[in-house]
C-alpha cells in the first residue's frame, strides 16, 4: 500500500513537471503563453460557425447553428490534434526514457491533458460569450454534457494509446492516418444529431463510439431541443478492451525501444 | 546493491538478430567501483543504459536496491530546444527536489554562466557533460553511471569532478565505461571486460588491463 502510495506520489509529480515541460516548449513564455493552447480551436470552431451560419441560417432543427458547430467542432478538433501528436511521440521524446520515473504512458496522457484542457477551456469559453449574445442555452443537463465530454476524452486516448506504438512500427501510418482523421469526421457525430438521419445510415453512425459521447453532450446542452440516441454503456464498453490493447502495444514498444 | 543476471540485449540487424552482450551476471554493492573496458561497439554503453533503465534487456533482469543515476554521456536526459535553466527545473521537479537548493552548485559547478539561459543545443559536448554532471551531483544518487564523458572535459571540469566524485562522494558506487586505462586503475576497484558479447568480472584490476590491452 505504501508502494503504491508513493508510486501515485511521483507519477502525479512527473505528469506535472512533463505539463510544464511541453507548454514551454510549444508555447513558450512570449506574451500570451500556454493560452495559445484554447486559441487555435477556439478560432476553428468560430470561422467554421460563422460559415454555416451565413450558408444555411441561423438555426438548424430548431437549435443556434453556431452554438451547434462548435458544441461538435470542439470535441472532435480534440480528438484530431492528440492523435495526430501521439504519433511519433515515442521517438521524439526519447531522450526521457533517461530518467526511470518517466514512463512511456506518461507521454501520451502528457499530450493528451494539454490537449483535452485547452480544447475544454476553448468550449467554455466559445459558450460563455455565445450565452452573451443570446446565441447559446443555459446547459439543459451538466451532468450529461460532463459525461459525454469524458466519454469522448476516453475515446481520444484509446486511440492515441494505439496510435502512439503503431506508428514507432510501422512508417505507412504516418502517411496515413491524417486522411484516416479527416474521413472520420461523419463518424464522429460533430455535423449532425442521429435523429435527423435515414434509419439505415443511422445504425451505421451509432455503431461508432464517440457518436454516443457527441449525442450525450448535445442532449446536456440543448436539452429537448434535440431528440439524442446514445447508450450509456456502449462507449466505456467498446474503449476499455481496445485501451488494453493499446497498453500492450505500449508495453511492447518500450521494452525494444531504441534511445540515443 | 545492483544485481544483474543473465543480461541479454540482441537488436534487429536486418533479417537477422545482432546479439550485442550474451549474459552477463554482474553484481554491485555500495560504494564499489566498476571499470567497464571494451573495444568500441564492444556493448559498454549498452550495458550502462540497461542498468540505468534507460533500454530494457533482452532477457534477464535486474534488480536495484540503491538509487542509481541516469548515465552520464554524451548526449541524453535533456531537451535541446530549452534552456540550461529549463532542464535544471525539470529534472528537479521529476526527482522531487527544491529547484532553489541546487540553482547555485549548477552555476558554480558548471560555470557556463550566461549560457546556461540559452537552448541546450547550443552546448558543446564538454558543456553538456558539465550540466549533466552538476545535475546528478546535486540531486544525489548511491551510484552513478558514467560512460566515457569525464575524459571530454576541460583540466579544470576534470579536477572538479574528481574531487565531487571520488573525494566528497568516495562512499558512493560507480560504474565507469572508459577508455583510458589510466583512468581505470586510478578509480576502480574491479573492472569488467566485454569482449564479443561475453563479459566477466574481474577482482583484480591488472589482470582486465592485460586483457584489454591484447584485445
Amino acid at each position: 500500500m505504501a508502494a503504491l502510495h508513493q508510486g501515485w506520489a511521483i507519477q502525479t509529480r512527473v505528469i506535472q513537471a512533463l505539463i510544464i515541460r511541453e507548454l514551454t516548449t510549444r508555447f513558450g513564455r512570449e506574451n500570451i503563453g500556454f493560452l495559445w493552447v484554447m486559441a487555435e480551436p477556439l478560432l476553428f470552431a468560430v470561422l467554421v460557425g460563422l460559415l454555416w451560419r451565413f450558408e444555411k441560417g441561423p438555426q438548424e432543427h430548431g437549435v443556434s447553428i453556431i452554438a451547434f458547430v462548435a458544441t461538435g467542432y470542439l470535441p472532435l478538433v480534440m480528438f484530431r490534434s492528440t492523435v495526430l501528436r501521439a504519433m511519433g511521440s515515442f521517438a521524439a521524446n526519447s531522450s526521457l526514457m533517461y530518467h526511470r520515473q518517466v514512463k512511456i504512458l506518461d507521454l501520451i496522457l502528457v499530450r493528451f491533458f494539454v490537449e483535452m484542457i485547452g480544447h475544454m477551456m476553448a468550449y467554455l469559453f466559445i459558450g460563455t460569450v455565445l450565452y452573451a449574445l443570446d446565441e447559446f442555452p443555459w446547459p439543459h443537463d451538466l451532468g450529461y454534457l460532463l459525461l459525454g465530454w469524458s466519454y469522448y476524452a476516453l475515446f481520444t486516448l484509446t486511440l492515441a494509446t494505439i496510435v502512439a506504438p503503431l506508428s514507432e512500427m510501422s512508417e505507412v501510418l504516418e502517411k496515413v492516418m491524417p486522411v484516416t482523421t479527416y474521413l472520420m469526421v461523419p463518424f464522429s457525430g460533430a455535423f449532425f444529431m442521429a435523429d435527423w438521419l435515414a434509419p439505415n445510415i443511422k445504425a451505421a453512425v451509432l455503431w461508432s463510439p464517440p457518436v454516443h459521447a457527441m449525442e450525450m453532450m448535445r442532449y446536456g446542452v440543448f436539452g429537448d431541443a434535440v431528440y439524442p440516441h446514445f447508450s450509456l454503456t456502449y462507449t466505456p464498453a467498446w474503449c476499455l478492451p481496445v485501451l488494453m490493447v493499446g497498453l500492450m502495444l505500449c508495453r511492447h514498444v518500450r521494452r525494444v525501444m531504441v534511445v540515443e | 546493491m545492483i544485481r544483474c543476471s543473465g543480461l541479454v540485449k540482441s537488436y534487429p540487424a536486418g533479417h537477422g538478430r545482432k546479439l550485442v552482450l550474451g549474459g552477463v551476471d554482474l553484481t554491485i554493492g555500495r560504494g564499489q567501483k566498476l571499470g567497464v573496458l571494451g573495444r568500441n561497439g564492444a556493448g559498454k554503453t549498452t550495458l550502462i543504459k540497461m542498468i540505468g533503465g534507460v533500454e530494457m534487456p533482452t532477457a534477464g533482469r535486474i534488480e536495484r536496491k540503491m538509487t542509481v543515476s541516469w548515465p552520464l554521456g554524451f548526449g541524453g536526459g535533456f531537451q535541446g530546444s530549452l534552456t540550461g535553466y529549463d532542464n535544471a527545473r525539470f529534472i528537479a521537479r521529476i526527482y522531487g527536489r527544491d529547484y532553489r537548493e541546487i540553482q547555485d552548485f549548477l552555476e558554480d559547478f558548471t560555470e557556463l554562466g550566461r549560457q546556461l539561459a540559452m537552448p541546450v543545443k547550443t552546448y558543446s559536448s564538454g558543456m553538456r557533460a558539465r550540466l549533466a554532471f552538476a545535475l546528478s551531483l546535486a540531486i544525489e544518487f548511491d551510484c552513478y553511471l558514467i560512460d566515457e564523458v569525464i575524459m571530454v572535459g576541460d583540466q579544470n571540469f576534470q579536477r572538479k569532478c574528481h574531487e565531487e566524485i571520488f573525494v566528497k562522494r568516495r562512499d558512493r558506487a560507480l560504474i565507469l565505461a572508459s577508455h583510458s586505462v589510466e583512468t581505470i586503475r586510478q578509480y576502480c576497484d574491479m573492472a569488467l571486460l566485454i569482449d564479443r558479447g561475453s563479459a566477466s568480472v574481474k577482482g583484480d584490476i591488472e589482470e582486465a588491463i592485460a586483457l584489454y590491452s591484447n584485445l
